[in-house]
């Protein structure tokens, strides 16, 4: 069996008074995608930081390729920061190239592979410009490509999609998707639960320095009950409708044409079965949805409201 | 060794591509060269200008000629006596002392053409010309006796210019000086003639009795030129020093400000990026310096080439700058002290978040500059002073001060002691500021937060 890309041990790191990460315990097998989810302060970049050897635990440890981080199995990683930076005087291809090299690359092989990248990536006649003529969005992608340009086998991306727009949050989903298919082991870093639902096979939660899941996204979304929402006229009682034939309805509170309901789903039964059994019951029915978990609702249900708000706040401020 | 030279080939690159250096490296030989052309310039389009003495005699106006002369025969005097110093070939050194160092008269004496001051009056002020040897010119200044006989008085249209008044002046005292050995039954050149027959204070250099005997004893270029090479080598250790500042400030608040020391971390030790770095400002520096050196050194050459065995006057510069017991105890201090120095700075810049917060640093830091300079001033009077004595065993100081004093012979064991105590100093410092440096760019200390400095510095753990 091979070596897990990374094994943090009850890895803790406090900063004064104030404990940042909280005896994280994650291991990352080879070939898998994993998404690093919680709000802003969480702990997940200096998890990460922990993870490449920039910072050192206090207490735990940290195997990077079986060893201890050093700068030798760093070759074998990429990593994207959560802060951007780059020379802004440096041309996107010289950028692409020096990065490359301190990665190991032969200037010739560094070279060729930055114009690969631009081309590729649609940047190709941008190849002579400075990072400080480029759009942030550009300079960014820059970057990313910076972080793939010496093909790694672990790829660890702390908020890749931080400051892109949607279609080039599409762009660098693909991307990663290719870098998986490609064998790289990829683990990122995100407070959107969204673009770990699409890509992720396992998901970690942190919440206040801790790990509060790790797991399959089936895992996650079926330690959540499941249901489906109903509107019918006004005053009609759904719940009393479909109780004999053993679904539970309550009110919600949502703003529509006529009462909405929320049908608790009983394991082993569907979305279809509620409404099957409504219409049976002379509902009268004007709206129907399945109602997906979602892993923000797992996340809710995981940590609690608060950190869920920090949560929300924290999309609210990418979104913006 | 390989991300070193990578981390210092981008630095290196990132500022030499850049507009200002450029601007910086042909600033000092465009300036020296427009200095030089202005100066040449002034000294020949000054103008000649006329002047005239109210006298029925003629006394005072050949009092100031003879003052001209005795100017101009000072002047060559002097340059004689410097090429005396010059290792020269005989026929060089005749030719040399042949050289009349005299500039062109500016003053040429002119008949005065009326006698009173109001009658001079349109002359002096251009509205009518006198006849000279060059043509017809305004009157520059005209010297009119006061009616007491007490003072010459000086008359010009433009006070501003006042060398022909001092002239004048030295000439009175001069003539003064004469009438009162006339008076008292001396020569006009008693004074001269006491003068010359006073005993000559040769300098002689001191040697080993062998060395005397195959050199003589004779003071020459060749015994100040360590002194000068010396100073030359601090001066230029200081001003690097001085140079860098700005580069390590500002290049390592642009790492900082552009969050790029995380990416960087996971590709080269710290170590590496910070050697890297301190490689690339010194290269920089460097690159200006030679430059510069060069530009000096072509331009010494073709001085030197105007003048008869002018290209020998260098030699005694050269064998210092070749002398082993000068340029590697030098060297070491240069290279130990720009790494002191330097890694203070980076250190420090890896605290600051812009560029205004490294400005409230340049302060404390010139002042720190400024403490050598002053020591290498006082070094280059007196060398033997107690307080350079002092200074040089204080590590800030010591890189310049024994550059300086190495061509005094200092005793063996005192250079061998400052030099170690430099390397350990060193040492430390850069210990120190790794351990800032660490605390600056990894965990984002800033300047403003002296105690949370301390605390990361000293972290067990990064």
């Amino acid at each position: 069996m091979s070596t897990p890309p990374l094994v943090m041990t009850r890895a803790t790191k406090r900063f004064g008074a104030f404990t940042a990460v909280s005896e994280l315990s994650l291991t990352v097998p080879e070939g898998a995608i994993i998404g690093f989810l919680g709000p802003n302060g969480a702990g997940k970049s200096t998890s990460l930081r922990m993870a490449l050897g920039v910072m050192q635990p206090d207490t735990g440890s940290i195997s990077l390729f079986g060893k201890p981080p050093e700068i030798a199995t760093l070759k074998r990683v990429g990593f994207l920061p959560e802060e951007r930076g780059l020379y802004k005087k440096m041309t996107t291809r010289a950028t692409i190239e020096h990065f490359a090299r301190l990665k190991g690359l032969t200037a010739r092989d560094a070279r060729a592979r930055a114009i690969e990248l631009l081309d590729m990536s649609g940047l190709g006649e941008f190849k002579s410009t400075r990072i400080s003529k480029l759009s942030k969005g550009m300079a960014q992608k820059v970057q990313i490509l910076s972080t793939l340009a010496h093909r790694p086998d672990f790829l660890i991306l702390d908020e890749p999609f931080s400051g892109l727009d949607p279609v080039n949050q599409q762009v660098l989903e693909d991307l990663i998707r290719a870098e998986h298919e490609r064998g790289a082991t990829i683990l990122f870093s995100t407070h959107v639960m969204e673009h770990a639902e699409r890509l992720c096979d396992r998901i970690v939660m942190m919440a206040r320095g801790r790990k509060v899941f790790d797991g399959t996204l089936d895992d996650a979304f079926s330690s959540l009950g499941r249901g489906a929402r109903i509107a019918v006229i006004e005053g009609f009682d759904l719940a009393g409708a479909l109780a004999p034939s053993g679904f539970e309805a309550h009110r919600a509170p949502e703003n529509g044409p006529g009462d909405a309901w929320r049908i608790s789903l009983p394991r082993g039964t569907g979305a279809q079965d509620a409404l099957r059994a409504a219409i049976d019951a002379g509902a009268p029915i004007v709206g129907f949805a399945p109602e997906e978990a979602r892993l923000r609702d797992v996340f809710v249900s995981l940590v609690g409201e608060a950190d869920a708000a920090a949560l929300q706040e924290s999309e609210t401020g990418e979104a913006a | 060794m390989r991300n070193v030279y990578l981390i210092f080939r981008r630095d290196y690159l990132g500022y030499v591509k850049a507009w200002g250096f450029w601007l910086s490296l042909a600033a000092v030989p465009l300036f020296m060269l427009i200095g030089g052309t202005f100066a040449v310039f002034a000294a020949k389009s000054s103008p000649v200008r006329y002047y005239a003495v109210v006298e029925p005699a003629s006394i005072y106006a050949s009092a100031i000629e003879a003052e001209f002369v005795q100017d101009d025969e000072a002047a060559t005097q002097q340059a004689r006596d410097l090429a005396a110093t010059m290792d020269l070939r005989t026929e060089h050194q005749a030719a040399l002392e042949s050289t009349d160092a005299a500039t062109p008269r500016k003053f040429i004496l002119v008949p005065a053409p009326a006698s009173s001051i109001d009658a001079l009056r349109p002359y002096l002020m251009g509205e009518r010309l006198v006849s000279g040897p060059l043509g017809d010119k305004p009157l520059f200044a005209v010297f009119i006796p006061s009616a007491d006989g007490t003072s010459l008085e000086y008359w010009s249209d433009d006070v501003n210019v006042g060398t022909l008044r001092a002239v004048a002046a030295n000439a009175m005292r001069r003539l003064a000086r004469q009438d009162a050995l006339s008076e008292a039954g001396l020569g006009p050149d008693f004074l001269a003639e006491v003068d010359a027959n006073a005993l000559k204070v040769p300098a002689h250099r001191i040697r080993a009795v062998a060395e005397q005997t195959t050199t003589g004893s004779k003071v020459t270029m060749a015994d100040k030129a360590p002194v000068y090479v010396a100073g030359g080598l601090a001066y230029f250790l200081w001003l690097m020093i001085f140079s860098i500042i700005q580069y390590l400030l500002m290049g390592t608040i642009e790492e900082r400000s552009n969050k790029i020391f995380d990416t960087l971390l996971t590709s080269v030790k710290l170590t590496e990026l910070l050697a890297g770095k301190l490689l690339a400002v010194f290269a920089v520096t460097s690159t200006m310096m030679v430059s510069w050196g060069l530009f000096a050194f072509g331009a010494s050459l073709f001085a030197t080439s105007q003048i008869p065995g002018g290209a020998s006057l260098l030699s005694p510069f050269l064998a210092a700058f070749a002398n082993p017991s000068i340029i590697i105890p030098g060297l070491i201090s240069f290279l130990l002290g720009y790494v002191m120095y330097g890694m203070i700075f980076m250190a420090l810049g890896s605290l600051c978040d812009t560029i205004q917060e490294a400005q409230t640093l340049l302060s404390p830091m010139m002042i720190l500059l400024m403490l050598p300079m002053f020591a290498i001033f006082i070094a280059f009077q007196d060398p033997g002073s107690p307080i350079i004595d002092i200074a040089s065993w204080i590590p800030i100081f010591t890189p310049f001060l024994l550059i300086l004093r190495m061509p005094h012979n200092p005793p063996m064991w005192e250079i061998i002691a400052q030099m170690l105590i430099m390397a350990v100093t060193a040492l430390t410092i850069l210990w120190l500021a790794t351990k800032v440096y660490r605390a600056g760019a990894i965990h984002g200390a800033g300047i403003g937060d002296l105690g949370g400095v301390f605390k990361r510095m000293f972290r067990k753990k990064g």
